[in-house]
């Protein structure tokens, strides 16, 4: 079936699945989709994560958007689903045995990260060879973050969300999302200081 | 402001987070400080450096999701709000002030008016946006409004309307949407999408030079593959070969140049060998080295250039 997307203002959508609309639904997860997978997936390193933590986020927005009554908006709301759910996996995860992203196949060792994205230094293997080897290290230092500087980090640098609605987003104040933020660029900065 | 002051400063300043005065302060310190201001380049290099090592997920990946929570949704079941609670908080919100059983006084009052007065107020509003000529105002958008005299209006209206189509790949109307969609720069998942309806298609020539320009252009290594899975039948076609070289040579993602040098070695051609050196000469993946240094032992060829 071919459909030809056409955009409804977001509050007649949640309004529309409100009324049981599922294919609002899916058209007002469209709009945000993108972001969510990306947060889960850069929080939680693991496609099959990312994908568990993007089923039970919409999956609880849909069961409950009959609550949801335009008090904040939708944004802020699903992001603290979402980011509650990725919190909690990061704790879980910190009690179990880190997972690691490098998995053994037929063809030798790789690492499932490769597979996802590759911003390549185009054609020099010197400059490739210290792109990977400062991208292993950032990740090593995105690890030792805890959660919350973790969360607040990512969404911060690479959604571009200001403070104050991070604050709102992981129930705290913008002081508190300010001093993590703050944490975690310190810690970025004394890990790579060495790199740039 | 002092300097170690100043750099505690610097990641709250890049991202747009400190107040004015903050912000005025830092930069006069700036202005007059070359060390703070070396520092800062620095910290800025180091910004650029961990944008480069953001994880965007892969357009397969986000298709996979919107697939598995559409078949989900279908076996789950919003709660609703229930009569009572709709009631209950409908007037929550207008009487916050009052206690229970006023809240269900006032509800009823309000009920009771609204039915008498629209039995005897003239029956002015309903057709109103029927007469205008607006079928549902939420999906119209007024574009130009203009006065034509004797006290009317000519308003402008650009209306948008959902509509289902359903089809075959056969048919041209479907063809040429999902042709539309393939190339849509605002969602990946819908190009994927598409793209793997159109793969089925190869033999089209519309569809196959979608497929090429969706291999050599698209930004989404996952529209990129999905293109490169349509194209396999055409691994000998001399066209698609020399795209797919490009790709091979240019391509940012591992995954997609291990596709394309699988298709490109199925057929061992002479321009081949130049290719093959070429990517020896820079290839990191140590799959794609192999499968290289594997087809030019195949065709007696050396691995390296002299």
């Amino acid at each position: 079936m071919a459909q030809v997307a056409v955009r409804m203002d977001e509050s007649e959508l949640i309004r529309a699945a409100q009324r049981g609309d599922q294919r609002a639904f899916e058209q007002l997860v469209r709009l945000y989709d993108q972001n969510v997978l990306r947060l889960a997936m850069n929080l939680l390193r693991s496609p099959e994560d990312a994908n568990d933590i993007y089923q039970e986020a919409f999956l609880r927005v849909y069961k409950n958007l009959h609550s949801f009554r335009f008090d904040c908006s939708f944004h802020t709301w699903l992001y603290r689903i979402v980011t509650n759910l990725c919190l909690d996996a990061l704790r879980k995860r910190r009690v179990r045995r880190e997972e690691d992203t490098v998995v053994e196949t037929s063809e030798g060792f790789l690492d499932r990260m490769d597979t996802v994205e590759e911003s390549r230094a185009h054609g020099d293997p010197q400059r490739q060879l210290l792109s990977r080897q400062l991208r292993g290290r950032i990740r090593e230092v995105l690890d030792g973050l805890t959660p919350r500087e973790r969360a607040v980090f990512e969404m911060r640098h690479y959604q571009g969300l200001r403070l104050r609605a991070i604050g709102d987003m992981l129930g705290t104040s913008e002081e508190a999302a300010k001093n993590c933020l703050f944490r975690a660029t310190q810690k970025m900065r004394a890990a790579l200081g060495d790199f740039v | 402001m002092k300097c170690e002051d100043s750099r505690t400063l610097f990641p709250l300043f890049l991202y747009g987070e400190l107040s004015f005065e903050e912000e005025e302060r830092l930069e006069v310190h700036i202005d007059e400080c070359d060390a703070c201001r070396a520092a800062l380049a620095r910290e800025k290099a180091l910004f650029k450096s961990i944008d480069a090592a953001g994880i965007l997920p892969s357009a397969e990946l986000l298709a996979d999701c919107r697939a598995e929570l559409h078949e989900r949704l279908a076996h789950v079941q919003p709660e609703r709000a229930g009569w009572w609670e709709k009631v209950r908080e409908g007037f929550t919100i207008h009487f916050h002030f009052a206690p229970g059983l006023m809240q269900v006084g006032g509800a009823l009052a309000m009920l009771l008016v609204g039915f008498f007065t629209a039995r005897v107020a003239p029956n002015s509003f309903p057709g109103a946006f029927g007469k205008a000529g607006l079928v549902d105002p939420a999906t119209s958008r007024v574009r130009y409004v203009e006065p034509v005299g004797a006290g009317r209006v000519q308003i402008v209206v650009d209306e948008t309307t959902q509509r289902t189509l359903s089809g075959t790949l056969d048919d041209q109307s479907i063809q040429r949407l999902l042709l539309t969609a393939a190339k849509d720069p605002s969602d990946a998942g819908l190009r994927v999408e598409s793209v793997n309806l159109l793969k089925n298609q190869p033999q089209s020539a519309e569809v196959r030079s979608a497929l090429l320009y969706a291999v050599q252009h698209d930004p989404n290594a996952g529209v990129r593959l999905k293109a490169l899975d349509g194209l396999k039948d055409f691994a000998a076609d001399p066209e698609t070969r020399k795209s797919l070289t490009q790709v091979l040579l240019k391509d940012d993602c591992p995954g997609v140049r291990k596709e394309v040098i699988d298709m490109l070695i199925q057929h061992h051609t002479d321009s081949m060998v130049g290719v093959l050196q070429e990517v020896m000469g820079k290839e990191q993946n140590g799959y794609i080295r192999m499968r290289c240094q594997r087809a030019l032992r195949d065709m007696n060829a050396s691995a390296e250039t002299y």
